[in-house]
């Protein structure tokens, strides 16, 4: 039995009516943008390719953490100080303590995740906005990562990670690169460039895949799965669309934002680590302002900045445009200045496109 | 379908925009293109002059140079940018070497697929060498602090304050170091870290002071701390009474240098830094000659009796 | 109908030095609608949220088919078989119907800590109890934004049958709606009661509360006006007594009759 009246709606449009179609169509043109002013250039080259890559990969790991979050109802600014607080730790742990390095990771880890449970226990507890509370966290932890760093080694800058990595099994499990052999196979059949002097000549330009991008692929499928296909991700939405509504039911909704506040956490661990493994080094002002361009992918990618709406895929896409247009425009020429006014255009334009499109799914008015 | 057509607006006016947005570099010059890397955040105005120098020699060698910095100073964002760069494949990059661990594998690649490269500014002459540089343009940071503690030591100064804007960055705290055992003390707390906020900088100055009656010199950074320190001295009327010394140069410490409120600016000449690079590049690539040797662009020292065409061109071309 | 399915029994809940409610008994048995009057601020949410485990009661006794009960939260509440449906807490508009109609209380299928939701039998379901309801849905992934207010309240009163609900109390379900949807809710109430289930039915409409009510309770400042049976009250009794008597009477005289 079915009503006339709701009959009219083709299969192709439901399939197309999403949250990540917005990000889907932004990503095609954005793809397509740039294969026609810059597909010369070296940017859609091995090299170029892994370099967007994974620029976009980066984003990507604290995206999942901010969607999810953001889906859930909140927010938390305090990713980017993050980053630099867990890199630290990790650095004065491995190379000042002389701890080996897979406990430092550990450490780190469990330090950061224990912050965001701190972070989420605070907005639940005092009811504040988790705007104001991660605020907090973002001075907090900036300065502290400053004054650790200062007061352990003298220095803002922690080298000799990468001296202190050697050997060590979970430092591959974030700054390493598979499949080398794979990619020394296309660099003698010549789909790869060679270098060509030095004594690294005859290596491929681009060696491998990144742990990193790695990490991105598996947190995205873990992020999409939790929140589309578990009781979890049901929880995590209506947390985010109606706390009150939600607890009425039964949903723990205090749990759920605090395990999302430490899932984002570990997202900005995740990502402080893959830094740190990969240049050796950590310092005090890495990760700043990466809190916001978690939030711009997110919005990109579709969620609805109030909560309980959005989609991790969408997110991801948010990511692979936006590392895509960073580093495209530079592979076009423009003036670098003017990347931001580009991603200023596109955030503005990605989220009037986004209402429009949630509007038609939800009812909203 | 009104989706439809809300979808081709979108994409119309994005593709307009970004056309728009390389159209406005559409006038590259014909020769080869260079690209300067900086460490500097967007915020720091210091950089100015290099962005002037590469113009300059830009039009003179009829060559491109763009230069490209992490907008905040996140130096793993640095390490990105000149990967990207050399994946662009451009005729020769110039570099600073803000921090070695950090820049050594994407500059070591950069040197590996055979793009020529020179280091400027931050790091030393060693660590360029280690990278496979041409050379290194820049001045020593370390001997620089220490050139201008010797001065200070020379009128008895035992203590002093470093007025340290860009904490974060390393070199700036080897400038305090070489300063610090240049007069023979330890450089302990006489570091603070004001971050780039003028009146934060003031403000914290001003505390400083009042809380450090005794403090026996000052050394600012560069113009981001040493102007709104010299607007605390003035305030707590200590300008000429506390012998003050600044990095680099701008139209207000010239200025000050002029009224005798600041002693000296350790000048590192940046324009030779961004002109210098630029055409040697040029010529390198061009001819194959290549000066042997490291330029040490600095330290120069301006006071009271050099300022005058220091001046004139202050924050455009010095 | 020997013992009713829920029984308050002289429920008393203060808030510090307000007294919500001073000793207020209420009954529900099986089939039967109960509908529970009273004007804005009389108590009648606070009574709600007593009955459905939001709210601890100051003093008095809950018991749950003769058994004395103590609900700690509202899951205890549910557990019980008590379900409540909110007049604008009901559903989260952003979701789809079968999130909501699940919410809490997803099917799962899987091993181990790897489980997911079973969304086909999920949706299933959702769509045959939305059937039964008189709702035909274009599909269960639908948003609830895209409902009626009154479709609204019937996905919320459906998913508190499906759950085994033998109490339900609905908390001014047609206060937001046109006449359509509000007749259409009524007869939901209607073929709910006729399952067995005990109906809760808060309201201050008077006519509302005539068309589908066995049972009438009128509470007034926090406190029970005693109850009638359908047919030994009038709407006119019943609306003097939601306002306190008196005054109203006087008012009705002078608007003609029109409230």
């Amino acid at each position: 039995m079915t009503d006339e009246r709701l009959k009219q709606v083709s299969s192709l449009r439901r399939a197309m009516i999403r949250p990540e179609l917005g990000a889907i169509c932004g990503a095609i043109l954005v793809f397509v943008f740039f294969l026609m002013i810059a597909g010369d250039s070296g940017m859609f080259a091995p090299e170029g390719i892994k370099n967007w890559t994974v620029v976009s990969a980066q984003f990507a790991i604290i995206a999942v953490g901010a969607c999810l979050l953001m889906i859930a109802g909140e927010f938390d600014l305090s990713v980017g100080s993050m980053i630099g607080f867990s890199g630290v730790v990790i650095a004065i742990l491995s190379v000042h303590m002389g701890w080996p390095v897979w406990a430092a990771i550990i450490a780190a880890f469990v330090v950061a995740m224990a912050i965001g449970a701190l972070n989420g226990f605070l907005v639940i507890k005092t009811g504040l906005p988790s705007f104001i509370v991660t605020l907090a966290f973002l001075y907090i932890l900036r300065g502290l990562t400053i004054w650790l760093s200062i007061t352990t080694t003298r220095q803002t800058i922690i080298g000799g990670v990468k001296e202190a990595a050697k050997g060590d099994p979970l430092a591959f499990l974030f700054g390493g690169v598979i499949f080398k052999d794979l990619f020394q196979w296309f660099g003698e059949m010549g789909w790869v460039g060679t270098f060509t002097r030095g004594t690294r000549a005859g290596q491929p330009i681009v060696e491998g895949v990144p742990m990193l991008v790695v990490w991105a692929i598996v947190l995205v499928i873990f992020g999409h799965f939790v929140l589309t296909r578990t009781r979890f991700g049901n929880w995590i939405f209506a947390s985010g669309g109606d706390a009150k509504a939600a607890r009425y039911v039964g949903v723990p909704v205090d749990r759920v934002k605090i395990l999302m506040f430490m899932f984002t956490a570990f997202c900005a661990t995740v990502f402080a680590t893959c830094q740190v493994m990969e240049f050796g080094s950590a310092a005090a002002d890495r990760g700043l302002l990466k809190e916001f361009e978690a939030i711009i992918c997110v919005v990109i990618g579709g969620a609805l900045l109030t909560g309980g709406y959005g989609s991790v895929v969408g997110a991801a896409l948010g990511a692979l445009i936006f590392g895509v247009v960073q580093q495209g425009l530079f592979f076009a020429g423009a003036e670098s200045s003017l990347f931001r006014v580009f991603l200023g255009t596109i955030l503005i334009l990605a989220v009037i496109m986004n209402t429009y499109i949630r509007r038609m799914i939800t009812g909203e008015r | 379908m009104k989706l439809k057509k809300t979808l081709t607006a979108i994409a119309t006016a994005t593709l307009a925009f970004a056309g728009l947005a390389t159209a406005s570099t559409s006038a590259q010059a014909e020769g080869e293109n260079f690209v300067l890397i900086s460490h500097a955040p967007d915020s720091d105005s210091w950089w100015n002059v290099i962005k002037n120098a590469i113009k300059v020699a830009g039009d003179q060698m009829d060559v491109n140079v763009e230069y490209r910095n992490p907008p905040t100073g996140d130096l793993a964002d640095m390490a990105r940018i000149v990967q990207q760069t050399a994946a662009s494949n451009p005729d020769g990059i110039i570099v600073t070497i803000a921090d070695f661990n950090v820049l050594k594998g994407p500059i070591e690649d950069a040197v590996a697929k055979g793009i020529p490269v020179i280091t400027i500014n931050s790091g030393t002459v060693e660590q360029s060498h280690e990278l496979g540089a041409l050379m290194h343009v820049g001045q020593p940071e370390y001997d620089a602090g220490f050139g201008a503690g010797k001065r200070m030591a020379a009128k008895g100064v035992k203590s002093f304050l470093c007025v340290n804007h860009y904490i974060t960055n390393p070199a700036s705290v080897e400038r305090c170091r070489g300063f610090a055992e240049a007069i023979g003390t330890d450089l302990g707390d006489q570091m603070i870290d004001t971050g780039l906020d003028p009146s934060e900088v003031k403000n914290k100055v001003s505390a400083y002071l009042n809380a450090h009656q005794d403090v026996g010199a000052i050394l600012a950074l560069g113009p981001n701390s040493a102007e709104p320190t010299l607007d605390a001295l003035r305030e707590l009327g200590m300008n000429g009474a506390i012998p003050f010394g600044t990095f680099d140069l701008s139209a207000k410490i010239a200025d000050g240098i002029k009224k005798g409120d600041i002693d000296f600016a350790i000048d590192q000449q940046p324009y030779l830094q961004g002109y210098l690079p630029a055409v040697i590049l040029t010529n390198y690539v061009r001819y194959g000659v290549l000066p042997s040797g490291d330029i040490n662009s600095g330290p120069g020292f301006i006071t009271k009796d050099n300022i005058g065409l220091v001046e004139k061109y202050a924050g455009e071309y010095r | 109908m020997s013992t009713p399915l829920i029984e308050m029994d002289n429920i008393e809940k203060h808030f510090g030095p307000v007294i919500a409610l001073g000793g207020v008994s209420f009954d529900v048995y099986a089939g039967e609608c109960h509908c529970l009057l009273g004007d804005n601020g009389a108590g009648k949410s606070t009574f709600i949220k007593t009955m459905s485990g939001v709210h601890k009661p100051t003093g008095g006794v809950i018991r749950v088919n003769g058994q004395d009960t103590v609900f700690n939260n509202p899951r205890d509440a549910m557990n019980a078989g008590i379900a409540t449906v909110y007049q604008d807490l009901a559903m989260i508009p952003l979701m789809s119907v079968t999130r909501n109609f699940w919410m809490g209380r997803e099917p799962r299928k899987g091993f181990g800590p790897f489980k997911w939701i079973d969304f086909k039998t999920a949706n299933r379901i959702t769509f045959e109890e939305m059937e039964r309801m008189g709702i035909n849905l274009r599909e269960a992934d639908q948003a609830v934004g895209t409902l009626s207010g009154g479709e609204r309240q019937s996905v919320a009163i459906a998913r508190a049958v499906h759950f085994g609900a033998k109490v339900l109390i609905l908390d001014e379900p047609t206060s937001a709606l046109g006449v359509r949807q509000t007749s259409n809710v009524l007869a939901t109430i209607a073929r709910v009661r006729k399952a067995g289930i005990g109906v809760v039915f808060i309201t201050h409409n008077v006519r509302h509360a005539m068309a589908v009510g066995d049972r009438f309770t009128v509470l007034n400042r926090g406190q029970t006006h005693g109850t009638a049976l359908r047919g030994e009250i009038k709407p006119e009794e019943l609306q003097d007594l939601m306002a306190g008597g008196q005054e109203l009477a006087e008012l009705e005289g002078s608007l003609g009759g029109t409230i």
